[in-house]
């Protein structure tokens, strides 16, 4: 660990994300003096003493040896594993308001340079809880990233969604990335640890407390290119996180319910006010993204050479079968099917009653 | 010379005594019956002089007049060839007179004597036992079913030859059993045997509509399905018998004894504990759903159906004779079949569930439909069903094919039937204790001013069912309606009132919209 790293994990700990003073106080004097005078070991430039009794009750290398226990890693910016996007949090507000670096617990390497960010009511409606998970497997199948807060309700929906068809999905915390809230939602995160990230700017341990959620927000929706609402009531957290999405230039969506549910009103209001754009499934996301300049991903991007080597027999040869497919290509019964979805699923294949054939050509 | 036995006459499910009286007088050997016989029982002659022959005791040579009194009422059933047998034996006093009073007599006689089963011996006996008879005879293999009335005793016999000497104080011969000759067991037809092991949890998606066939189950509501062929209606409506408690025991042998006259009773197991579950398929007559029949007045499924399900899969398919019909039972509990002859009346409390699709072709109103149905064709496929039956559903829910059906299975994490079944039984043990008392047991029972008076909602649930009226998106029928809904909303989140919340889930219950959070939380595991 380089010595800036253990200086940002001491920022961390010293002070909540987004203590105004300490965000000045490192603008005047850089990271390595107050991280310096933090730990005690100079006297400038001067450093309340709440913020050295932090440091004192949880010092940073017992906080690595706990993230180390719970396998979580502290990444910072500079790092190659560093969200980028999270750089432009520094440049909407004045002190800055990027974390100092964020723990990441998980076995996958999701791509965060291509990510959209799923929220809503934790209280959601059965409606909601539909659209919320088609919404996380459309995102995940055309190859977005799925970032979302792991809540009950929307979130949950959303990343269940995502994990359903195999795709890449984060969860950022409001507590430390080894503790497990909401708590009948263990089950999940330790799923989404499996193929994609948790992440936190809380040192492990931290428990979730109620402004953390807020500050918390400006992360999913710093994450994602567009951060979509799918249900909120008038006053609800994921309009905040809608607000952040706006501020930091991102696409901001909100999905419409029905005009009498209350889980809907603050979706239709921001929609009104101009906060949002109304989707209604992935093709809407991918459009909106695609105006800001995030090309949806081509679809042949995914397709296996198998898939290719299926489409070309198909352009030589209309109407052949599966068993025909394994006789010309000398392909295992299970690839040309799994060629056949793939392509199907990418509308470049359609099965008539006379066998398969080509509906568009495969992208270069 | 006269003797006379005691035998039961069915109206329905009410039976009254039909006195049997036999005279043998002089003249030409001949055997009258009178008393408004139909043919089932003028042929009852036949089959009782054979009997009587093979069972060793000569028929007189004489003319015997056999009434069946009251004289005025039609008579019908092979059931009146035992007591005929036996008042002709008591005639000739082949048969001690003092072993027949205060004994009720109910069988069918083979030629050699046998005595074979009867439909409808719960209900007869509990005719019996009502009009003062203290002791009963029936075929053997109907013993079970008549056992089940108290206070009378039932002896079951397995020929006439068995039932004299029993009577005389010979020594009984040991004859052998008599099987059904049409095992009542052959007929599935409103048992709910088949529907055993069906788990709601085996219904992919549709968190809402489980949450409104749960909704029924606790209140007794009424509900309706409307949604594309294959979307899983008929999956759903097959759940919801599962998840009702059995029958109180005095349901039970009403139901019993429906089943019993219908000649669906099976013999081994005579008391129906389960709530039955009858599924007519759409081609169904009205007198086989309503009830009928050229001679005998036979229960039609929606009495069959009797504190179970009625389910109408494809509604709009039904006759309209047949779906109008629906409206007596669905308002009084009972259906009345008139003949001019006789009114029967047969108990029909059924909870309905109708399952209909959108359209003709059956893909209307839905995503990215291929539906070529016009509007007006929708129209008139809707309005099959009719204002005044579609008003007394309380629970609508469209359904909808799951846009990923593959991430349906996978995001599954329901409560299963058993779960579900025990929070059911617990809402319904509140019902019981707040209408201890009154002729109600479930919510959508009681009256609506009864429920205003004495169980008032709690204060913002008043003021926002009246906010619902004043601005006329309720009238005052169906917001009395929704006001049950609320009932069986609260007694599933044990709520001692109705709250605002309840109300508004019972207003998207009753228009399709939505659930919320706390209905969620009650099926997912």
């Amino acid at each position: 660990m380089t010595s800036r790293e253990h200086d940002l994990l001491t920022l961390s700990i010293a002070t909540e994300p987004l203590d105004v003073t300490m965000r000045e106080v490192v603008r005047t004097h850089g990271v390595t003096a107050v991280a310096a005078a933090c730990r005690g070991e100079s006297g400038t430039p001067e450093v309340p003493g709440e913020w050295r009794e932090r440091l004192r009750s949880s010092p940073p290398d017992r906080v690595l040896a706990a993230g180390a226990d719970s396998g979580a890693c502290w990444v910072v910016p500079g790092r190659s594993a560093w969200p980028v996007a999270l750089d432009d949090l520094d440049a909407v507000d004045d002190p800055g308001l990027a974390p100092w670096g964020l723990w990441v617990r998980g076995e996958g390497r999701p791509e965060l340079t291509r990510a959209v960010s799923v929220v809503g009511a934790r209280a959601c409606t059965t409606y909601g809880a539909e659209v919320a998970s088609d919404l996380g497997a459309d995102l995940a199948d055309r190859g977005w990233t799925v970032v979302s807060g792991a809540a009950f309700g929307i979130d949950g929906c959303a990343h269940r969604g995502a994990l359903g068809v195999s795709g890449r999905t984060v969860a950022v915390l409001a507590c430390g990335v080894d503790v497990a809230y909401p708590r009948a939602h263990t089950n999940l995160l330790d799923r989404i640890a499996e193929v994609g990230w948790i992440v936190s700017e809380h040192p492990p341990g931290t428990e979730p407390l109620r402004h953390r959620f807020l500050t918390r927000n400006r992360i999913i929706a710093a994450l994602g290119a567009g951060t979509v609402v799918v249900e909120a009531a008038a006053r609800s957290g994921s309009l905040n996180t809608l607000r952040w999405a706006d501020r930091l230039g991102r696409a901001s969506m909100a999905v419409p319910g029905p005009v009498l549910s209350q889980q809907s009103s603050g979706t239709h209001l921001a929609v009104r006010r101009g906060e949002a754009v109304l989707v209604t499934s992935s093709d809407d996301v991918a459009e909106e993204l695609d105006g800001l300049g995030w090309a949806d991903q081509a679809p042949s991007d995914a397709l296996t050479d198998e898939a290719r080597l299926i489409h070309q027999a198909l352009a030589r040869e209309s109407g052949l079968g599966i068993g025909d497919l394994t006789v010309v290509l000398e392909l295992p019964v299970r690839t040309v099917r799994a060629g056949l979805s793939m392509l199907e699923r990418r509308g470049c294949a359609r099965r008539t009653s006379g066998g398969w054939v080509v509906a568009r050509d495969v992208p270069a | 010379m006269s003797g006379r036995a005691i035998s039961v006459t069915l109206d329905g499910l009410t039976g009254r005594p039909i006195e049997v009286e036999a005279d043998i007088v002089g003249g030409l050997p001949r055997t009258v019956i009178v008393g408004l016989p139909d043919a089932t029982v003028n042929e009852a002659r036949d089959r009782c002089k054979s009997a009587v022959m093979n069972s060793g005791v000569p028929w007189p040579d004489q003319r015997i007049t056999v009434n069946l009194a009251p004289s005025t009422l039609p008579k019908t059933g092979s059931h009146y060839d035992l007591p005929i047998a036996i008042a002709v034996l008591a005639a000739q006093r082949a048969v001690p007179a003092d072993e027949l009073v205060g004994t009720a007599f109910v069988g069918e006689l083979a030629l050699d004597g046998r005595l074979r089963a009867v439909p409808g011996v719960l209900p007869a006996t509990l005719a019996a036992a009502e009009a003062g008879c203290t002791h009963i005879v029936v075929p053997e293999v109907n013993v079970p079913e008549a056992e089940l009335v108290e206070g009378i005793v039932v002896t079951g016999v397995r020929s006439l030859r068995q039932l004299v000497a029993m009577m005389t104080g010979d020594e009984v011969p040991d004859d052998p059993p008599v099987p059904p000759i049409d095992p009542p067991s052959a007929q599935p037809w409103g048992s709910i045997e088949r529907l055993t092991g069906l788990d709601l949890a085996d219904v992919a998606g549709h968190e809402d509509v489980r949450l409104a066939v749960l909704v029924a189950a606790v209140g007794g509501h009424h509900l309706s399905m409307v949604g594309p062929p294959g979307v899983g209606k008929t999956m759903l409506a097959q759940r919801l018998p599962g998840l009702l408690p059995d029958l109180e025991r005095s349901d039970a042998i009403e139901v019993s004894a429906v089943h019993s006259v219908a000649g669906l009773l099976p013999s081994d197991v005579p008391l129906l504990v389960r709530p039955p579950f009858l599924d007519p398929h759409h081609t169904a007559s009205a007198a086989a759903i309503v009830g009928g029949g050229s001679r005998l007045v036979r229960p039609g499924a929606m009495s069959l159906a009797h504190r179970g399900v009625l389910f109408l899969d494809e509604a709009p398919e039904f006759a309209i004779n047949v779906l109008e019909a629906l409206r007596q039972p669905l308002e009084s509990g009972r259906i009345v079949v008139a003949r001019a002859a006789q009114t029967i009346v047969y108990p029909a409390r059924f909870q309905l569930v109708i399952a209909a699709n959108p359209c003709p072709c059956g893909q209307g109103a839905t995503r990215g439909s291929t539906c070529r149905c016009s509007p007006a064709m929708r129209r008139r496929y809707g309005e099959k069903i009719s204002g005044p039956i579609r008003d007394r559903i309380d629970i609508r829910r469209t359904l909808t094919t799951p846009s990923r059906p593959e991430l349906v299975e996978t995001l599954a994490t329901s409560r299963g039937t058993h779960d579900l079944a025990g929070m059911v039984l617990s809402a319904r043990a509140r019902q019981r204790r707040r209408y201890d008392g009154t002729p109600w047991r479930v919510n959508a029972d009681v009256p609506g001013p009864e429920l205003r008076r004495s169980w008032p909602l709690t204060d913002d649930a008043r003021l926002l069912l009246d906010r619902q009226l004043r601005a006329d998106k309720l009238n005052p029928r169906s917001a009395d309606r929704v006001l049950r809904l609320a009932w069986s909303v609260a007694d599933l989140h044990e709520h001692d009132r109705p709250d605002a919340n309840d109300v508004r889930t019972a207003l998207s219950l009753r228009s399709d919209l939505p659930l919320d959070a706390a209905m969620r939380a009650l099926v997912a595991a």
